[in-house]
């Protein structure tokens, strides 16, 4: 038996542990690369039947609860409907008066989730719309609610959504009614924190937190959440806002993907 | 090894059933983290084996469990636990079962939140910190049930 091969056997263990974590690191340090990404919708996409049954249950497990929620919502939006209808109409005579430049409408995209992505929380998640669907990346994600996230990566028949969870996610938003803008990052939960806001800025327990018009890929006003604590911390001129998300993170099963182009 | 195989497509499922059906407040106990780690006990002589095993475990869960992680963490943490869960005797995991994978899971999930946390490691020390105890200690009370429902400390030390 040569040396080389004793050294192996008595360091074996070593080696392969040696071996797995610097194969793990090359893996790490490449995450951006194209063929790291392609490979990993892909297999995602191929293993997504693994989630379809636990989906299914999901769906029938809460069906009555969301049905319940989903019927007090809408004769709640609907009454609201009622008075943003007649002030939408005034809108449009002003908007018309002062020459503005006309609005589009929003254009979605319906998409289904088929794999939450096991993670210790959620980061991002599958969904059964790809690019033959229309969709883009960073197109913008968004609940019934509110806004949940942006396209990461995409496939044919399925896309990968960084939701407002992942730590990295930041976002461009308003506070109203005095427009306020910050930046949005996610802390835990379903709450997230409204940084860079200037200290002498007006805001109120309860204002409601949109899209900005500052952000490349969201459009403007779309709802995000609302302002549930406010601090001032004395070292900085900036004020920081807690707020409380619309989406519920932990029960995400249908989304909306907002198609490029509708409104930017 | 055989161990290992069999029960394999068992942590596959209940991962599934723990991520989409029971999660907490959004977070997931991390129960193919419990299965490296406890199936890497009676492979008590051949730690390589372990090690490659937890490695390949890893990186299947990166590859199709997984979304929004990096690719190659899952691999990273599973063959440091796979490596030295492992290496520790059959009479002390006899006599310190609980505490000796507990131990390793603390252990698995500080390396996956230095990765998956990385931002409030760096700006939110407390933050870091309370979503790392989180989530460690929802898979340790997963862990606990489990391994007692099942009796899985009979069962891993006869493998």
């Amino acid at each position: 038996m040569s040396r080389l091969q004793i050294i192996f056997k008595d360091y074996q263990d070593k080696i392969s542990l040696v071996l797995c974590v610097v194969i793990s690191f090359f893996l790490i340090f490449n995450n951006d690369s194209d063929v790291i990404k392609k490979s990993k919708v892909n297999s995602l996409n191929t293993f997504s039947f693994l989630y379809a049954p636990f989906n299914w249950l999901d769906n029938q497990l809460f069906l009555t609860k969301k049905l319940e929620v989903l019927s007090s919502e809408n004769l709640k939006l609907n009454l609201e409907n009622q008075v943003l209808k007649v002030h939408e109409n005034e809108n449009i005579r002003y908007r018309e008066f002062l020459n503005f430049k006309k609005r589009d409408n929003f254009s979605f995209i319906g998409a289904d989730v088929i794999s939450k992505g096991v993670s210790s929380n959620m980061s991002s998640i599958m969904i059964n719309r790809g690019i033959k669907d229309g969709i883009q990346i960073n197109d913008p994600v968004l609940t019934s609610r509110g806004v949940i996230g942006k396209i990461t990566s995409i496939s044919t028949n399925s896309a990968e959504v960084q939701l407002i969870s992942d730590v990295n996610f930041r976002l461009s938003v308003k506070i109203v009614p005095d427009d306020v803008e910050g930046i949005l990052r996610w802390i835990g939960d379903n709450n997230c924190e409204i940084v860079e806001l200037k200290k002498i800025s007006d805001i109120k327990i309860g204002d409601v937190v949109l899209t900005s018009n500052l952000s490349i890929y969201f459009p403007p006003n779309l709802p995000i959440g609302e302002v549930i604590g406010i601090f001032e911390k004395s070292d900085s001129s900036n004020k920081v806002v807690r707020m409380k998300l619309y989406s519920d993170l932990s029960t995400i099963n249908q989304l909306f993907v907002v198609q490029k182009g509708s409104n930017l | 090894m055989s161990f290992y195989l069999k029960t394999f497509p068992l942590a596959v499922i209940l991962q599934l059933i723990f991520s989409e059906l029971l999660t907490f407040n959004g977070y997931q106990a991390n129960i193919m983290l419990l299965f490296v780690i406890l199936s890497s006990m009676p492979l008590e002589n051949n730690t390589s084996q372990s090690t490659i095993n937890g490695f390949l475990v890893g990186l299947f869960s990166d590859f199709v469990l997984f979304s929004g992680v990096y690719l190659g963490v899952s691999s990273l943490v599973f063959s440091i636990c796979g490596f030295w869960a492992s290496k520790v005797s059959h009479n002390f995991a006899f006599r310190n079962f609980d505490l000796y994978w507990i131990a390793f899971v603390h252990l698995g999930i500080a390396v996956y939140s230095l990765f998956r946390y990385d931002y409030f490691f760096f700006n939110d020390f407390f933050l870091f910190l309370s979503n790392y105890f989180f989530v460690t200690y929802f898979t340790c009370f997963v862990g606990f049930l489990l391994i007692r429902i099942f009796s899985l400390k009979e069962v891993i030390l006869n493998a």
